[in-house]
């Protein structure tokens, strides 16, 4: 049963009339949440003890961190699911997931640039962390390249999956990063293993406005898989009914 | 196999001898353009030299697949050869031999020159062979995904891949000079180079068998 039903999920028509029937759930839901998490998290919540207000940036800059490296991640489970069992579906996934990628983790360096101002004194260091995530942006930003430079796409969606499971090796890079150097960047503050170290009163908002963000981010993802899925099978007779 | 593309990369003088005169070339303007800190030119050397042996393994790539693609040599040695990655592996050795090991070779000349300091560039010699075999192993992957399409576009997309790298060179470097044990900072690329050096041919065949389907 399971077996017949990622079959046929994994059947683009299937998949364009689902998140076409489930997306604007997910949109208002994860909007609502994120809102809330955010008015929370900015008007009632205290002042950080050594930060002040300046920590406040992190109901944006640590949804967006994790999203940039969850979606690098989505991509590379789509290549490896495309290269091994030829899933259309996955080859579209990856080439609509890589912008959202690309824009998160700017958002990631430039809402981490403006809180270093005031907790490093500087909005730039060649911090491990900061480094590590640029490459990710760069990388981001050759796949796109990449897959942009050929216009046989079978072609281009092989080479990008490839490229991108060799580039997967910068993810736990990425996530070791704080440990395995001396840096300027704070260790994680959640984890799955140890108790947060940030205060509850500041976690809840944090937790909401992660879900928030990842429920909007994968509502980007949709539509862009959307676009991809009208684009590529523009010929079927089925997109004709459809559109 | 080995002594095939050995020869036939030997033939093609100007794509081994181009890279190692470019690498040469750099080396040379460093201490052109520092004149005000001539008798401190061991500041910024090591800088200058991981980033000259990375242009020059970039450039020792250009063009490693493009010639037997044009004319047909790579999908007849694809077809004849199940095991191409092989092929690669023997392509990228001898390129290296060809390339690498002499840059790294005029690594260790040059920095003996700059810093009159033997076993610190005793030190940098491993380093610099380690780094520009991984080097070549990422620009290989570059240009097998960029084949016919230019190798800029090639190089920008595994260069991010090669900026950890020259991170742990950086790190080894200081460990070198404050005297603690640099010898870990050689385990990490021995290490990466040991996956590099297996998985990068594997993808490259695939990617090249992508190209030719």
């Amino acid at each position: 049963m399971i077996k017949k039903f990622i079959h046929q999920f994994a059947s683009p028509k299937t998949y364009l009339y689902q998140v076409s029937r489930f997306y604007k759930y997910i949109f208002y839901f994860s909007l609502i949440i994120y809102i809330i998490s955010i008015i929370w998290g900015l008007f009632f919540t205290p002042e950080d003890f050594v930060q002040g207000n300046s920590y406040r940036i992190i109901y944006l800059h640590v949804p967006a961190s994790f999203l940039s490296q969850t979606l690098y991640l989505a991509m590379a489970i789509s290549s490896i699911t495309y290269l091994i069992w030829r899933v259309k579906l996955a080859a579209y996934l990856i080439i609509a997931i890589a912008p959202i990628g690309a824009m998160t983790t700017f958002i990631a360096l430039i809402s981490g640039s403006i809180w270093g101002i005031p907790t490093w004194g500087t909005w730039w260091q060649w911090d491990a962390r900061i480094t590590s995530t640029l490459i990710l942006f760069i990388m981001y930003l050759g796949l796109i390249s990449l897959h942009n430079s050929f216009s046989n796409h079978e072609k281009a969606d092989k080479l990008l999956s490839w490229l991108v499971i060799v580039g997967a090796v910068n993810i736990p890079i990425i996530k070791k990063s704080v440990d395995w150097w001396s840096t300027l960047h704070q260790s994680a503050s959640i984890t799955l293993t140890d108790k947060p170290s940030i205060d509850p009163v500041m976690l809840y908002p944090l937790i909401g406005s992660i879900v928030g963000f990842f429920g909007l981010v994968i509502c980007l993802v949709l539509l862009s898989s959307k676009y991809q899925i009208l684009h590529r099978e523009k010929n079927k007779s089925w997109v004709k009914d459809y559109v | 196999m080995f002594k095939l593309e050995f020869l036939k990369l030997r033939k093609k003088t100007r794509s081994w001898l181009g890279p190692i005169l470019v690498f040469w070339l750099i080396m040379l303007a460093y201490p052109l353009t520092v004149e005000f800190l001539r008798d401190k030119l061991e500041i910024g050397f090591f800088s200058v030299l991981w980033i000259a042996i990375l242009i020059s393994m970039m450039l020792a790539t250009e063009g490693i697949f493009s010639e037997d693609y044009n004319d047909g040599s790579l999908e007849q040695t694809l077809i004849k050869n199940p095991s191409f990655s092989i092929i690669i592996v023997t392509k990228i050795f001898t390129h290296w031999l060809l390339i690498g090991l002499p840059i790294s070779i005029l690594s260790f000349v040059f920095s003996l020159g700059t810093t009159e300091d033997l076993s610190l560039s005793l030190s940098i010699l491993p380093l610099a062979i380690i780094s520009s075999y991984i080097f070549l192993n990422l620009f290989v992957l570059g240009n097998a995904l960029s084949l016919n399409k230019g190798s800029v576009l090639g190089a920008l997309v595994t260069m991010p891949l090669a900026l950890p790298v020259l991170i742990v060179l950086g790190k080894g470097l200081i460990a070198i000079q404050l005297d603690i044990n640099y010898q870990s900072f050689i385990f990490l690329l021995l290490g990466s180079l040991s996956i590099i050096i297996v998985a990068i041919p594997i993808v490259v065949s695939y990617v090249i068998k992508a190209h030719l389907e």
